[in-house]
Order: C-alpha cells, then sequence, then structure tokens
C-alpha cells in the first residue's frame, strides 16, 4: 500500500516531513540551528535527508501488524498500537539525531551506523516491544 | 494463559541482546567479504536464465554492486547499489536467534541453516528486481523498446516491495518460524505442556 504514490504523496511524505520536524525540534534544543526544507534536516554542521523506509513507518505498521494479528481484547490492541506508535516515533528521532551527531564527529562511520547498526536497531526494538505488549498487557494476568 | 514460572523468560532474552547483536555483527563482518561475490554471480546468473543473449551483469564494487548491461554503450545506463542495505537483514535476524536459550543445541542449526537460505533467497531476488528495474525504465530507448509500461510497474513494484516490507519483516518471520517453541515460550505460552 504504501508503495502506491497516492498514498505515498498524501501519507508517507508528510509523515516523514513531520519526523524531520521532530528531529529538528530535538536538535535545537541540543543547540544546533537546524532547519527542515522538504524532508532534509539541515545545521551548519551537517545535514541528513530522511528516505522512505528511514522515518520508523515500517517498523510502526509491523509492530501493529503484529499487535493487530494477536488475539487479545480489542481495548489492549488500540492501547498496544498507540503505545507502541509513540515509542517507536520516539526511537526514530533518537535514531536521525544520533545520525546526525554521527555525521558531525565521525563521518566515516555514517554509512555503518546508518545502515546496518540503526535499522537492526529498529527491527529489534519493534519486536522487543511486541514481545513486552504480549507477555505483560496482551493477555490477562494468571491468578494466583 | 502465560506461564507464570516462566515470567523472567522475557528479561532473560533482554538481557541477552546486546551481546547477541554484537556477536551477529561480528559473524556478518566476517562472510560478507565471501557473501557478496557469492550474491552478485548468483543475482546475474539468475537475470540471464531468460535473456537471449545474455547480457546482464551484475559486478561486484566494493561493498556494493554495479548493474548494467554489456551490450550497451559502456558508460551508460549502469547503475550501483550497496549490497550492505540489501542484506543487513542477517543482522537482526541472527541477533534474535543467538538471543533464545540455547541457539546451537542439537537439531538447530538445520534450523538456522534454512533461515539463512530463505533471506538469502530474498537477497539475490532484491538485486534481481534492482536490475530489471533499471533495465526497464532507465535505458532510454532500450528501455522503451524491451519492457511494457505493465513490466515497468510490476518491476518497481517488486523492487519496492523487496527492499521494505520483505527486508524489514522478514527476519521477524523467520525467527518465529525457525525456533516456534521459543518464540512462543517468551510469550508466555508452553506448548510441552
Amino acid at each position: 500500500m504504501l508503495a502506491l504514490r497516492p498514498v505515498n504523496d498524501r501519507l508517507v511524505n508528510p509523515y516523514t516531513t513531520f519526523v524531520a520536524h521532530e528531529s529538528r525540534l530535538m536538535l535545537n534544543l541540543f543547540g544546533e540551528r537546524a532547519t527542515v526544507t522538504g524532508q532534509s534536516l539541515s545545521s551548519p554542521r551537517f545535514a541528513v535527508t530522511i528516505y522512505n523506509g528511514c522515518n520508523g513507518l515500517e517498523a510502526i505498521l509491523i509492530f501493529i501488524s503484529g499487535v493487530v494479528a494477536f488475539p487479545a481484547p480489542w481495548q489492549r490492541k488500540l492501547i498496544g498500537a498507540v503505545a507502541g506508535f509513540l515509542a517507536i516515533q520516539v526511537f526514530n528521532v533518537v535514531r536521525v539525531v544520533s545520525l546526525f551527531y554521527t555525521g558531525v564527529y565521525v563521518p566515516q562511520w555514517f554509512g555503518v551506523s546508518h545502515i546496518f547498526v540503526w535499522q537492526s536497531l529498529v527491527i529489534i526494538f519493534g519486536v522487543a516491544l511486541w514481545l513486552l505488549w504480549v507477555r505483560r498487557y496482551a493477555l490477562p494476568r494468571p491468578a494466583r | 494463559m502465560p506461564s507464570p514460572d516462566r515470567h523472567d523468560e522475557l528479561g532473560v532474552f533482554f538481557r541477552r541482546l546486546p551481546l547477541a547483536l554484537v556477536a551477529a555483527v561480528a559473524v556478518w563482518l566476517a562472510v560478507r567479504t565471501a557473501y557478496n561475490p557469492a550474491l552478485c554471480w548468483t543475482a546475474q546468473a539468475l537475470t540471464r536464465l531468460y535473456e537471449n543473449p545474455p547480457a546482464s551483469r551484475v559486478i561486484l564494487d566494493g561493498d556494493g554492486a554495479l548493474l548494467g548491461r554489456s551490450d550497451l554503450r559502456a558508460n551508460s545506463g549502469w547503475l550501483r547499489i550497496s549490497l550492505t542495505q540489501v542484506s543487513f537483514n542477517l543482522v537482526p535476524l541472527l541477533a534474535l536467534l543467538f538471543a533464545l536459550p540455547h541457539p546451537f543445541r542439537r537439531g538447530r542449526w538445520s534450523r538456522l541453516l534454512q533461515a539463512f537460505i530463505i533471506l538469502s533467497g530474498t537477497h539475490v531476488l532484491t538485486v534481481v528486481w534492482h536490475l530489471k528495474f533499471l533495465q526497464a525504465t532507465g535505458m532510454g530507448a532500450w528501455s522503451q523498446a524491451n519492457f511494457s509500461n505493465l513490466a515497468r510497474e510490476a518491476y518497481g513494484m517488486l523492487q519496492y516491495f523487496f527492499d521494505i516490507p520483505v527486508t524489514f519483516a522478514l527476519p521477524l518471520l523467520l525467527w518465529v518460524a525457525a525456533y516456534p517453541d521459543d518464540v512462543f515460550s517468551l510469550l508466555g505460552f508452553d506448548e510441552r505442556r
């Protein structure tokens, strides 16, 4: 669905721009003078562009698919989906900000950090969050 | 119902994850020097199976691959893709497997191997779809003459599907499929009871 142009133009791109603005706010808290143009985040020191696959949307959709597919009461699914969405959002902003500073201080590590450290961490974070939701919140607690 | 006496199993899994991730990265770094040439060779062979003349090229270029055709001008229509981006999902798969209790117990190697083969198959297909999409859309008049609009749409969709949904979701699915007992146990279900 995300590959369809109308979905990409009306949902994915605005969402990615939103992630860029969240990251800009975080960077400005650290004293950067960051600005956003489209999906590019730049400051006098470095610039990153957030593409599809880097916006956290796939991890969010995989997490929500897992929550929806699991046999749990719908109220717990709803709470899990919303909480997971927010948690992965926060995690992804940390990822973008971390990559920005990787680019500023150790640019030779940017590629490695971007592709296989943070992408792997995003997948593992989504799985860990889902396991936690299932184990702690999705099912009724056993009677003692 | 969740098993109350196995409540800390998830905690142990989470504590093992960071070390498992480091081990997975080490394995990936060790194998990729042999893996990347094999990936390029297999993708080229697969693409050429249905070509006449067989002219598609997948050339190893550092940690990437150059995609193109040998029957066009040498300086036109070549694309470089990152093989790291294609095969990095081996890292989360291995990390999730290594973090399970007794990941190398007897009989588990074959499951690990099966998961690895399936994931590698998707890596080959990812490179193939990149190459076919390039040939269908990026070689000017030659692309127009040799591919229909439907083929262009299909290769575009396949490239996206393998680039993002398969890359991100398959490690999780293979993890559950390879070790269902352990994953269900982590979730609090124990089928052996």
